[in-house]
């Protein structure tokens, strides 16, 4: 049922504001049921679960008036620094703009992936969450608010369950920016979110432990979010080289430290380690198609991601300058991003203002260098090696970000049989988020991760079935392509683990590179194997 | 956070269960762990897997990837599942004493 919270009553006295019950969410096409499991009462009452039910930052709950009245003091003195220029030269402007302008025609609400798959709660319009940061802001910082209050549109009253919940709610947010890309005058609600979180964690220490304290924190210590050291690295690229051997028969060896190369690589550290046929089908396809490039096996050299772009502008900037000097140590010419969306954003676009002077190089997505592969005949591909039902997502970093729409949809057409071809509903830069957007797919504390699952990743899933609703039959293996690392563990949570699309439908999942390489002259074999990876 | 009892010993777990200090691990905590995953006995093959994976830890700070296991010890995916139901990672790891993976994996 649909639940409607007021925005002055966000910090009402209650134990959940918005208890999100399974009844509430409209059901996947042949599923069944959804089961919440029960949060421990210990747990109840230590953390705070007062948002929806759920917790994904594990936030203790206050227990003196003197912590309550810290949390208060602390986030607003975090706000003020957002809306200044000398603590917020990043993002001021489009922060000052979207909060100024927003003309409450709430058209963002329907593009939004969760809020018509939670039945409609009111606290997860994209709209609903910027509102509150306004109406805060207009009652602490402006006068009118201050002397009018809700004459003044400045009506909700700051208390600690007001900031506690608010925390929770910029990580209901996936920053998929379809809300942004829908706005008739160009607000984005979903940077008011990042911005949230960045006030969170750059002034009170509060971030998802997936995403600060065993992310940005081990990856500035180790030299990757994995805890990836040198060593490892070198030892883990052995076996996709022994990977390699088996799938295609010959070995190749992978170019690492390789100075003046035209550009160095930057994969998402998890790919070695959870799909290792990724970074293997790059060096396949680089090896045959005669390209110049290298990894590097410098600390900050071989790990792509840059989880700061999520909630904050120190780490990010740590991390973006240690992979840019991995580059510059190495002379190559430019900085490519393996399939990894987020990392496409934050070295390529959100990078711009850090790579300036010694820092400047040329930077891009992996996906333009990939279709050059197809359209340049490098490579002669056979599509009917991929004769098996194929969707494709598109990445909302890569698509609506920075509108890389075609390249992927270059190759895919060039790899794989155009029957074979079946385009999700919205696809391209109106694609839906995968669900695990904006760190989710890596923050699995509590029941956080049943929230991702059932809310953040249904209207992904209904896509895919919706793309695949002729070919369904589980007789009929499929592949759900998703050229981002992102999206495929969010592919794995939640389509294959929590909605049994493995089971059900027969749906496996992987990148883009995997289906060009299977589409390979010479091949001993198929290098798609649809059992054994999974 | 929690802590468990084990052998008249204290030992704090993170919140899937992992544990926090690997320095503390013992037989006794891999045989509670694997209770808790669900396997049944520890064999000599689950220990080869066991030790293989605390060796690897020590020399490289990280769990080595699935394929790597597969291939080092000579077992398949599907074998692999079969000893340690819940996974290798979730599994096999946290009975080794390895803490939670970390990053997009």
């Amino acid at each position: 049922m649909k639940k409607k919270v007021l925005i002055r009553d966000f910090g009402q006295e209650t134990p959940v504001l918005c208890p999100i019950d399974s009844s509430d969410i409209p059901l996947l096409p042949g599923e069944e049921q959804i089961v919440f499991k029960d949060v421990k009462p210990a747990m109840k009452e230590k953390y705070d679960f007062s948002l929806d039910g759920f917790s994904a930052l594990n936030l203790p709950i206050p227990q003196t008036p003197e912590e309550e009245a810290k949390i208060v003091n602390d986030f607003l003195r975090g706000l003020e620094k957002v809306f200044s220029e000398e603590n917020n030269w990043a993002f001021l402007q489009p922060t000052v703009l979207s909060t100024d302008y927003c003309v409450q025609c709430n058209t963002c609400n329907e593009a939004c992936p969760v809020y018509p798959e939670s039945g409609y709660q009111d606290i997860y319009r994209p709209n609903y969450r910027a509102e509150l940061l306004r109406r805060i802001y207009r009652r602490y910082f402006t006068t009118a608010g201050k002397l009018l209050g809700k004459w003044a549109g400045a009506d909700l009253e700051l208390n600690w369950r007001v900031v506690y919940r608010l925390a929770e709610l910029v990580y209901r947010c996936s920053l998929c920016r379809r809300c942004a890309q829908t706005c008739p005058v160009g607000v984005d609600n979903a940077l008011i979110a990042r911005e949230v979180r960045k006030l969170f964690s750059q002034e009170m220490g509060i971030a998802p432990e997936g995403v600060h304290k065993s992310g940005t924190v081990n990856h500035l210590k180790s030299g990757s979010s994995t805890g990836m050291g040198s060593a490892a690295f070198l030892d883990t690229l052995e076996m996709v080289e022994d990977i390699i051997e088996e799938k295609i028969g010959r070995r190749i060896k992978i170019p690492v430290d390789v100075p003046g190369a035209d550009f160095l690589l930057l994969h998402n550290a998890g790919e070695f380690l959870a799909w290792p046929e990724n970074p293997a089908a790059f060096a396949i396809l680089f090896d045959a198609a005669g390209i110049s490039w290298t990894l590097s096996s410098e600390m900050m050299g071989y790990e792509g991601v840059n989880y700061g772009v999520w909630y904050d502008d120190v780490q990010f900037a740590k991390i973006l300058v240690g992979q840019v000097q991995a580059a510059k140590r190495l002379g190559v010419g430019k900085i490519v991003v393996g399939e990894c969306g987020h990392a496409t954003k934050a070295t390529v676009t959100i990078g711009d203002r850090i790579c300036v002077g010694d820092l400047a190089i040329p930077r891009e997505s992996c996906l333009p260098i990939l279709a050059d592969i197809v359209t340049s005949g490098k490579i002669k591909f056979n599509p009917q090696q991929n004769n098996f039902p194929v969707t494709m997502h598109d990445p909302c970093n890569m698509v609506r970000l920075m509108g890389i729409e075609k390249p992927q949809w270059t190759i895919l057409n060039a790899v794989v049989p155009q029957n074979q071809i079946y385009p999700m509903p919205n696809a391209g830069s109106e694609n839906y988020c995968c669900g695990g957007g904006s760190g989710f797919a890596i923050m699995n504390s509590q029941n956080f991760p049943q929230w991702r699952n059932n809310l953040s990743s249904r209207r992904k899933a209904r896509q895919v079935l919706e793309a695949f609703k002729d070919v369904l039959d589980p007789s009929i293996a499929k592949y759900y392509c998703a050229p981002c690392s992102n999206c495929k563990g969010s592919a794995r949570d939640s389509m294959i683990e929590a909605f049994h699309f493995k089971d059900k439908y027969n749906m496996t999942y992987g990148g883009l590179v995997e289906l060009m390489v299977n589409a390979m002259p010479g091949l001993p074999q198929p290098y798609i194997s649809w059992e054994d990876e999974f | 956070m929690s802590f468990v009892e084990i052998k008249g010993q204290q030992i704090e777990l993170d919140e899937d269960g992992f544990i926090v200090e690997p320095d503390l691990w013992s037989t006794d905590i891999a045989e509670y762990f694997a209770k808790e995953e669900e396997v049944e006995e520890l064999t000599e093959q689950h220990w080869k897997i066991i030790n293989y994976l605390k060796d690897y830890f020590k020399q490289f700070g990280i769990a080595p990837m699935v394929r790597k296991v597969c291939k080092d010890n000579n077992v398949s995916m599907q074998e692999l599942y079969a000893l340690f139901p819940t996974g290798p990672a979730k599994g096999a790891c946290k009975i080794a004493g390895l803490p939670k993976p970390t990053g997009c994996v």
